[in-house]
C-alpha cells in the first residue's frame, strides 16, 4: 500500500471550485511536486493536506488511516510556507525548539534535536539570533529545521524559496534536495517554477484549473506530455497549427498548409482525421539550415526574425511560412548561425517521432 | 462550474479555519459596554429634550428662538473657524519643514510636539491663564518693552480663548500633514522646476494640490474637536463668549433642565456627526479624539 | 526642489523661522510652569522674586492632593487592565472574524473617540443618577472606560493586522492547540500593539477631566477635578508645583515608551 493516498480530493467555494477529482500517491521517501500557475489548485490541495481547510468530498490516507478528521495541530505534519513564518519574538534555537516544547520533550532531549538540527541546515551556532536578524535564506533554512525538528512523516513546502532571489534560490534548491537525501523524509513541494520543479523532483504533478493534467517523472512529462498544458509548462514549446489527415495507434500524419505533410508523429487527446490540431515543437529539437526548403518530409520553412546571443547558445526567432512564430536554439559556434541575418529564409527541420500533436 | 484563477495563496476564507473561526462573540463584551453605557445613554438624553418639560418641540424653539443662544452657537462657530484657520496656516509650513529637514533637527520638534500633546490638558491651560494675565510674562514683557502702556486683555475673552485652543490643537494638524508630505514624491517637484516652474508656481500649482487632501482633512478634524471642546473656553474664555459644550454643562449642572441641556446636545451632535460624515465620505478613515 | 532641504534657498530660513518660534511657542508654557512652581510670588510674577520650595511642600502636605493623586491613580490602573483585556478580545474578532457588519462594527467601537466627551459626559451623570454610581469607583470606571476603549481597540487592530497570520499557523501545525498558538505566539508578536493600548488607555482615564468633573463627588475626586476646582478659585502656585510633578510624570512615560521602542527594534 502506498505511504500517502488522495483521493477523489474535491473543494468547493461556494459555486466555485478549487480543485476536483485529485487523486494522487505518494511513497515513502518521495519528493513529489505540485506544479501549476497561480488558481490552479495545488496549494489548495496542500492546504487541505495540511488541515487547514476540509475537503468537499474525498479523502486522505496517510498510512492507510484517514486525517480528514484530525485536526491539524494534532496530524504531525511538517510544513515551510511563502512567507518567513519564524516566531519573530523567539529565537533561533527556540523557534527549532518550539514543537518540542508543546510536545512536552524533556529538556536534554530538546538541546540536543535543536543542535542536530541546526547542523542539518548549516546554521551551527545561530541559536541566539532573532529571526530578525537573519537573510531571508538563512530564515527559511530555519523553517525548514523547525519543520523537521520532530521527525514528521511528510514535509509540505509551500512555494517556500519564492521571496527569494535567483542565487539564493538555486543555493537554497541544493539544500533542499541535500536535506532531503539526509532525512529520507516525504516532501510534497508547490511551486510555479517549472525549473525548479525539474531540479527537485522525484516525481511532478502538473495542475491545470484545478485538476492534475499529468504525473510523472520529469524527463516524462518532457517527453510525452499528455496535454497541450503540460507542453507548454514543462519545457519551452512552440505551436504550429495543422490538420490531421489520418491517425491510428496515438500517431498520426497530419499536413501544415497546403503542400507539406508529416507523418507518423505521437498524438494526444484523440483527433479525428480531417480535424485541426497543433503541433509542439521544442526549440532546442530543431535543426537549422540555410536556404530554401529540402525535399525531406519534416522540413519547415521560415524567416529569421531575430537573433539573441545568450552566452552557451544562441536563440534564433523565426515566423513559419504559416505564420506562427518559432524558436530555435543552437549551441554556440553553429556554422549556420555565425552569418545569420535578419530576413534570412531557413529551413527548421525535426524528427517527427520527438514533435507531438495535440488535437485541438 | 466556475475554476478560480488568479490565486496564489488559498482564499482568504481558507485563513481563518485552522484557528477556530472567531466570531461576533467575542466583540460582545466591547459591544455590551457600549451599548449600555454610550449609546442608550446619549439617546435617552436626546429623547429628554423633547420629552421634558412638556412633550414637544418647546426647548428647541426656546433655543434657535432667543438671540443669547444664537450668539452662544455663532461664538462657537466663530472660535472654531478661527482656530482652524490659524492652526493651518501655522501647521502648513511646520509640516513641510518637518518632512524635509534634517532628522536630528525634526527629531527634537517631535519631541516638543510629543510632550506639549502628552501633558495633561488642565496644565496647559493652566499655563496660559497664568502667561496671559495681566501680570503675566507676556504683558510684562511688552510693557518692558515699551511697545504698551497697559496691560492688555488677554485673558477672558475672544484672543485667550484663540490662542489655548490653537496651542492645544497645533499637533493635530501638523502630524497628519507631515504624513501626507512625506508621501510626496520629492521627483515630482524637481519635475515641475524642470517644466519651469518658478518656485512660487511649484508651491501653489504642485506642492499645496497634492497636500490638500491632508490639509482638508486635518482642519476638518480641528473644527470638529474645537465645536466641543470644554475645558479650555471654560477656563480661558469670558462669560461674554461663552462656547455650546459650556451651555450644555450649564444647562445640566447649574439649571438643572434636562430639555435645554438635551436639545443643545442635540444641535452639537448633528453637526458632529454631519461634519464627520463628510469626513468619511471624502476621505475614508478620519481620527478624531474631543474633551 | 521644494521637497530638497538643502536647495530651498531663502525659503529654508523662513520655514525654519516659523517652526522655530511654532516649537517655542509648545515648550515655553510648559517650561514656565516650571520655573514658576520654583518662585516664591505667590501672583506668579515672572521673573519671580525669590526661589522656593514651599508650593510642593504645600502640596505634600495638603491630604486632598494626595488623595486625589491616588484615586486617579487607582482609577486609571483599573480602566488600563480592563480596556486591554476588552479591547483584545474584540480586536480578535473584528479581525479574525467573518460576520455580517464587522467593518460598521468597527467604526462603532471608534465613535467615542469623535463624540464631543461633554454630551456623553451629560449623558453618563443622568444614568448614573439613576442608578447611583456617582460618585463612585465603578462610576468613574465605566466613563474612563468607554473613552479609553476605542484607543484600545485601534492599536490592538493595528497590531494584529500587521501580524501575518501564517505564523499562527505555522506554530499550530508544529503541534501547538489553537489557544496555545494564540498565547505562546500571537500575544507576544503583538506587544507592541498591546503596550501602546496600554499606555493610551492611562493616559486618557490618568488626564480625563470632563466625564470627571460630572462623575465627582465631594469625597471622591481625580487629580484633574481637583486641579479643575482649585482653578476656578484661584491660580495658586501650587497648581503650578502639581502641573510640574505631572509634567514629569510624561516626560518619564515618555522615555519609557521610547526605551522600550529601542528595546523591540534592537
Amino acid at each position: 500500500m502506498s505511504f500517502l493516498q488522495i483521493r477523489a480530493l474535491r473543494k468547493d467555494y461556494g459555486i466555485v471550485t478549487a480543485v476536483r477529482d485529485v487523486n494522487l500517491t505518494v511513497e515513502r521517501g518521495e519528493f513529489m511536486t505540485f506544479l501549476g500557475p497561480s488558481g490552479s489548485g495545488k496549494s489548495t490541495t496542500l492546504y487541505i493536506l495540511a488541515g487547514f481547510e476540509n475537503p468537499t468530498a474525498g479523502d486522505i490516507l496517510l498510512d492507510g488511516e484517514s486525517l480528514i478528521s484530525t485536526p491539524s495541530h494534532k496530524r504531525n505534519i511538517g510544513m515551510v510556507f511563502q512567507r518567513y513564518t519564524l516566531f519573530p519574538h523567539l529565537s533561533v534555537g527556540e523557534n527549532i525548539a518550539f514543537p518540542l516544547k508543546v510536545r512536552r520533550l524533556p529538556k536534554a532531549e530538546i538541546d540536543a534535536k535543536v543542535k542536530k538540527m541546526l547542523k542539518l541546515v548549516r546554521l551551527e551556532g545561530f541559536e541566539d539570533r532573532k529571526p530578525a536578524q537573519m537573510s531571508g535564506g538563512q530564515q527559511q533554512r530555519v523553517a525548514l529545521a523547525r519543520a523537521l525538528a520532530y521527525d514528521p512523516p511528510v514535509l509540505l513546502m509551500d512555494e517556500p524559496l519564492s521571496a527569494l532571489d535567483k542565487k539564493l534560490r538555486e543555493e537554497i534548491q541544493h539544500e533542499i534536495r541535500r536535506i532531503h537525501q539526509e532525512t529520507e523524509v516525504t516532501i510534497l513541494y508547490v511551486t510555479h517554477d517549472q525549473e525548479e520543479a525539474l531540479r527537485l523532483s522525484d516525481r511532478i504533478a502538473v495542475f491545470s484549473r484545478g485538476v492534475i493534467d499529468q504525473i510523472g517523472t520529469g524527463p516524462e512529462l518532457y517527453a510525452n506530455p499528455a496535454t497541450r498544458f503540460v507542453a507548454e509548462f514543462v519545457g519551452d514549446s512552440d505551436f504550429v497549427d495543422c490538420r490531421i489527415l489520418s491517425a491510428q495507434n496515438g500517431r498520426a500524419d497530419i499536413s501544415i498548409g497546403s503542400s507539406l505533410t508529416i507523418r507518423g508523429v505521437p498524438m494526444h487527446g484523440g483527433g479525428a482525421a480531417g480535424g485541426m490540431a497543433a503541433l509542439m515543437l521544442r526549440p532546442e529539437r530543431l535543426s537549422l539550415a540555410r536556404g530554401s526548403v529540402g525535399e525531406g518530409t519534416a522540413n519547415l520553412a521560415a524567416t529569421v526574425t531575430d537573433i539573441a546571443f545568450l552566452g552557451s547558445n544562441i536563440h534564433v526567432a523565426a515566423a513559419a511560412e504559416t505564420g506562427e512564430a518559432l524558436s530555435v536554439r543552437l549551441p554556440f559556434g553553429h556554422e549556420a548561425a555565425s552569418s545569420l541575418a535578419r530576413g534570412d529564409m531557413v529551413s527548421l527541420g525535426f524528427d517527427p517521432a520527438s514533435a507531438h500533436v495535440f488535437s485541438a | 462550474m466556475v475554476l478560480l484563477t488568479e490565486r496564489d495563496s488559498p482564499p482568504p476564507a481558507a485563513r481563518l479555519r485552522l484557528v477556530r473561526p472567531m466570531n461576533f462573540a467575542l466583540t460582545v463584551p466591547a459591544l455590551l459596554l457600549l451599548v449600555v453605557f454610550f449609546i442608550l445613554p446619549v439617546l435617552s438624553l436626546l429623547l429628554r429634550s423633547v420629552m421634558e418639560p412638556e412633550p414637544g418641540l418647546g426647548n428647541y424653539a426656546a433655543l434657535l428662538g432667543s438671540t443669547t443662544y444664537l450668539k452662544i452657537f455663532l461664538n462657537t462657530f466663530v472660535v472654531s473657524a478661527l482656530v482652524t484657520v490659524v492652526t493651518l496656516a501655522i501647521g502648513f509650513p511646520v509640516a513641510w519643514a518637518l518632512a524635509i529637514m534634517p532628522s536630528r533637527l525634526s527629531s527634537i520638534v517631535f519631541a516638543i510636539l510629543l510632550l506639549s500633546m502628552w501633558t495633561n490638558l488642565l496644565t496647559r491651560t493652566y499655563a496660559w491663564m497664568v502667561l496671559l494675565q495681566r501680570t503675566g510674562v507676556i504683558n510684562k514683557t511688552l510693557m518692558g518693552l515699551g511697545l504698551i502702556s497697559e496691560p492688555l486683555p488677554l485673558v477672558n475673552n475672544l484672543t485667550g480663548v484663540t490662542i489655548g485652543m490653537t496651542y492645544i490643537m497645533l499637533p493635530f494638524i501638523i502630524l497628519p500633514l507631515y504624513g501626507v508630505i512625506r508621501k510626496i514624491d520629492p521627483a515630482i517637484l524637481q519635475a515641475a522646476a524642470l517644466c519651469g516652474a518658478t518656485r512660487w508656481q511649484a508651491l501653489t500649482r504642485v506642492l499645496i494640490p497634492l497636500a490638500a487632501p491632508g490639509m482638508v482633512s486635518g482642519a476638518l478634524m480641528v473644527f470638529v474637536m474645537s465645536l466641543g471642546y470644554f475645558v479650555t473656553p471654560a477656563l480661558l474664555g469670558g462669560t461674554a463668549n461663552m462656547m455650546l459644550a459650556e451651555l450644555i454643562a450649564q444647562f445640566v449642572q447649574s439649571l438643572v433642565n434636562w430639555g435645554m441641556g438635551g436639545a443643545a446636545a442635540l444641535v452639537l451632535l448633528v453637526v458632529t456627526l454631519t461634519l464627520y460624515a463628510i469626513q468619511l465620505r471624502l476621505f475614508g478613515t478620519a481620527r478624531m479624539e474631543g474633551r | 526642489m521644494l521637497l530638497n532641504f538643502d536647495r530651498l534657498g531663502g525659503w529654508k530660513w523662513i520655514l525654519l523661522g516659523i517652526t522655530g518660534l511654532t516649537s517655542a511657542f509648545l515648550i515655553l508654557p510648559i517650561v514656565f510652569i516650571a520655573a514658576l512652581s520654583f518662585g516664591s510670588s505667590q501672583w506668579l510674577i515672572f521673573p519671580p522674586p525669590g526661589w522656593t520650595l514651599k508650593w510642593y511642600a504645600m502640596f505634600f502636605a495638603d491630604p486632598r492632593w494626595l488623595e486625589a493623586a491616588g484615586t486617579s491613580f487607582y482609577i486609571a490602573a483599573i480602566v488600563t487592565v480592563l480596556s486591554v483585556l476588552i479591547g483584545l478580545v474584540a480586536s480578535f474578532g473584528l479581525v479574525h472574524g467573518r460576520f455580517i457588519g464587522k467593518e460598521g462594527l468597527r467604526a462603532l467601537f471608534l465613535t467615542p473617540m469623535i463624540l464631543p466627551v461633554v454630551v456623553l459626559a451629560v449623558a453618563l451623570y443622568a444614568f448614573f443618577l439613576r442608578i447611583g454610581l456617582n460618585g463612585t469607583v465603578t462610576g468613574f470606571v465605566i466613563a474612563h472606560l468607554v473613552v479609553a476603549l476605542p484607543f484600545s481597540i485601534l492599536s490592538i487592530t493595528n497590531a494584529l493586522e500587521g501580524f501575518d497570520k501564517s505564523i499562527e499557523d505555522a506554530a499550530v501545525l508544529c503541534g501547538a492547540s489553537p489557544l496555545e498558538a494564540k498565547l505562546r505566539i500571537t500575544l507576544p508578536s503583538i506587544s507592541h500593539g498591546l503596550f501602546s493600548a496600554a499606555v493610551f488607555s492611562f493616559l486618557t482615564s490618568w488626564d480625563e477631566v470632563v466625564l470627571a468633573i460630572f462623575m465627582a463627588s465631594p469625597t471622591l475626586q481625580t487629580l484633574p477635578v481637583k486641579i479643575w476646582a482649585t482653578l476656578r478659585q484661584d491660580l495658586t502656585p501650587v497648581i503650578a508645583a502639581a502641573s510640574t510633578l505631572l509634567i514629569v510624570v510624561t516626560i518619564a512615560l515618555m522615555l519609557l515608551v521610547a526605551l522600550l521602542r529601542k528595546g523591540l527594534k534592537s
